[in-house]
């Protein structure tokens, strides 16, 4: 099916990674496709697996067993020094915006370029455009300890996005903003979206998913429970086995698990 | 661009490691010297040994009034024995292992003493009296000495034979000594260097952890992600082994050259010029260090 190979921009063949041999795998056997142009939510608790998929679409880790295609090639295949290359073709957001604290706005999202070694009249063009697009012109000046939460997460999307990846991916990066504020984010990666960026935001946030309507993928404790287009936070379909253990789970705190379904118990009473 | 970024990174790391980078310099600095102090004194064995082996020459000192030596029973040497002497030197058993020879007579002795000793007091409590005569021989093989003490130490008239050569030997085998100790200091030193520059390294990655992180997901290279570092332990050692440099070539001129050479002016010293030939060879063994060590260091802190 080497099409679907193609219309994928990420595909995860049984994908299993254990960290510590003695612990259960942090991903057991997912076998997942996002296609290009697509918009998913990855949601679960904490622990459920959804930073290490992440991680192992960025080459930062290695799958145990199985096969990660990004953008049709297999990242096992893809020799240290063409890491890279991949990663160049990949944007990351994260809850903690990650800013560089002694770079203005402007020389943060130009960094980006200038460490792949765009020249400077590229730079010069490029950033204040998707500095704009994120809603921040006229702030290029302004350091990032003088900007709101919001505003820095929005530096840290447009240094993600300036050099045109396929692929963005957001590991909660609401996850220090107020609603209002998230939604004004949301936006700005619909819109990125509706480029034909790929878009894969990992999100405790109910509210935002609910409100988007996007492709959810529920992961609980390495296993996609759940995949459903236009989904809601929680499942809306009635699966009475699936759902019913869900609730359990969260209910009884399972000792392997660690942690309780700290997001989940919210979305669940709704 | 790159290059330019490259530059800047290296800047603003080395401002921001200041005190980290002085010391790295002051540490390579001294260690590099005692590499370059061994290499001076190995240069200036070689130079005097170019240059006395040429000259030396193996001594039959004749009795004198004070003798105490046992060929010397008979008292001073007589001109008869003198003149055996002579003839044995020219006879060819002995001929063949000489180049050439000459009699010093006790008031030759007391001039060449006297030249020697020319700005010491000492001259003024010597008589000539008190000066041996002696053979001067040039031998045709220094390595014959042997030969030449076994036919002569016997010979009535002889109070002893000496080969200056071993006098310079012993010479060389202190400034050998000092030369070794030199190494081993500067051994210690460079460990010490080593293990600094790849603390530094250490410190500085940590300090920009934020900004590799950044340029990993953004795709930068290795080599973008990592020159940085290298360049700035190489540039600090390389700083250090140019100070270490000029230091050398400040003690070949002022020292050696101004100072020794007044004191001790037959005795032939090294130039300032030839300590440059070291110079090249120091900014190579500490830049090289600096990259070994900070590479090694990069690869097991910043992961890439």
């Amino acid at each position: 099916m080497p099409c679907r190979v193609l219309r994928a921009m990420i595909r995860f063949e049984n994908v299993t990674k254990v960290y510590d041999q003695k612990a259960r795998p942090a991903l057991d056997s997912v076998t997942l496709e996002i296609d290009r142009g697509e918009f998913a939510f990855l949601v679960g608790a904490s622990g459920s697996g959804k930073s290490t998929f992440l991680r192992l679409v960025l080459k930062e880790d290695r799958a145990t067993s199985g096969a990660v295609y990004v953008a049709g090639q297999n990242v096992a295949r893809i020799s240290s020094w063409r890491v890279p290359r991949l990663r160049r073709g990949i944007g990351v957001v994260f809850q903690d915006f990650r800013l560089l604290p002694q770079k203005n706005v402007f020389a943060n999202v130009a960094f980006a370029m200038q460490v792949i070694g765009k020249s400077r009249s590229v730079i010069r063009d490029t950033v204040p455009e998707v500095l704009k697009t994120v809603g921040l012109e006229g702030k290029e000046h302004r350091m990032p300890h003088e900007l709101s939460g919001g505003e820095q997460q929005r530096v840290a999307i447009a240094r993600a996005v300036v050099n045109r990846p396929g692929i963005l991916l957001a590991d909660e990066p609401t996850g220090n903003l107020d609603p209002t504020t998230s939604m004004g984010i949301m936006g700005i990666l619909d819109k990125i979206n509706q480029n034909g960026t790929t878009v894969v935001m990992a999100t405790h946030d109910d509210d935002i998913v609910n409100e988007m309507r996007k492709r959810v993928v529920e992961l609980k404790n390495g296993v996609v429970i759940r995949d459903e287009a236009k989904a809601l936070y929680t499942s809306m379909i009635p699966v009475v086995g699936q759902s019913r253990r869900l609730k359990d789970a969260s209910g009884r705190e399972e000792p392997d698990a660690g942690l309780p379904g700290d997001g989940r118990e919210g979305g669940a009473q709704r | 661009m790159r290059l330019a970024f490259i530059l800047s990174e290296i800047g603003s790391g080395l401002r921001r490691n200041l005190s980290m980078v002085v010391s790295v310099i002051l540490v390579t600095f001294v260690s590099l010297t005692f590499v370059g102090a061994a290499g001076m004194l190995q240069m200036q064995i070689n130079q005097m040994k170019g240059y006395w082996y040429d000259k030396v020459q193996v001594a039959i000192f004749l009795c004198s009034e004070g003798s105490t030596a046992a060929g010397c029973a008979g008292g001073p040497v007589t001109p008869e024995q003198q003149e055996s002497l002579n003839g044995l030197l020219e006879s060819p058993a002995v001929a063949q292992y000489i180049n050439d020879f000459q009699y010093e007579s006790k008031e030759e002795a007391y001039k060449h003493f006297k030249d020697q000793f020319s700005n010491s007091p000492i001259v003024d409590s010597v008589t000539p009296d008190q000066l041996p005569a002696s053979f001067r021989i040039n031998l045709k093989d220094p390595e014959k000495y042997q030969i030449i003490s076994e036919t002569f130490s016997s010979q009535p008239g002889v109070e002893t034979v000496i080969d200056q050569r071993q006098l310079l030997e012993r010479l060389f085998s202190v400034m050998n000594g000092a030369s070794l100790v030199a190494v081993s200091i500067a051994g210690v030193m460079i460990v010490c260097a080593i293990l600094l520059i790849a603390t530094t390294i250490r410190l500085s990655a940590f300090s920009r952890r934020r900004e590799t992180g950044i340029m990993r997901l953004v795709g930068a290279s290795k080599t973008v992600i990592q020159l940085p570092f290298i360049l700035e332990g190489v540039i600090a050692a390389v700083i250090g082994a140019a100070l270490a440099s000029g230091t050398l070539w400040a003690v070949a001129h002022f020292f050696l050259g101004e100072y020794m050479s007044r004191q001790y002016p037959d005795t032939a010293f090294i130039s300032s010029g030839q300590t440059l030939i070291l110079a090249p060879a120091l900014l190579i063994l500490g830049g090289s260090l600096a990259g070994i060590s900070s590479l090694l260091t990069l690869r097991r802190y910043l992961r890439v």
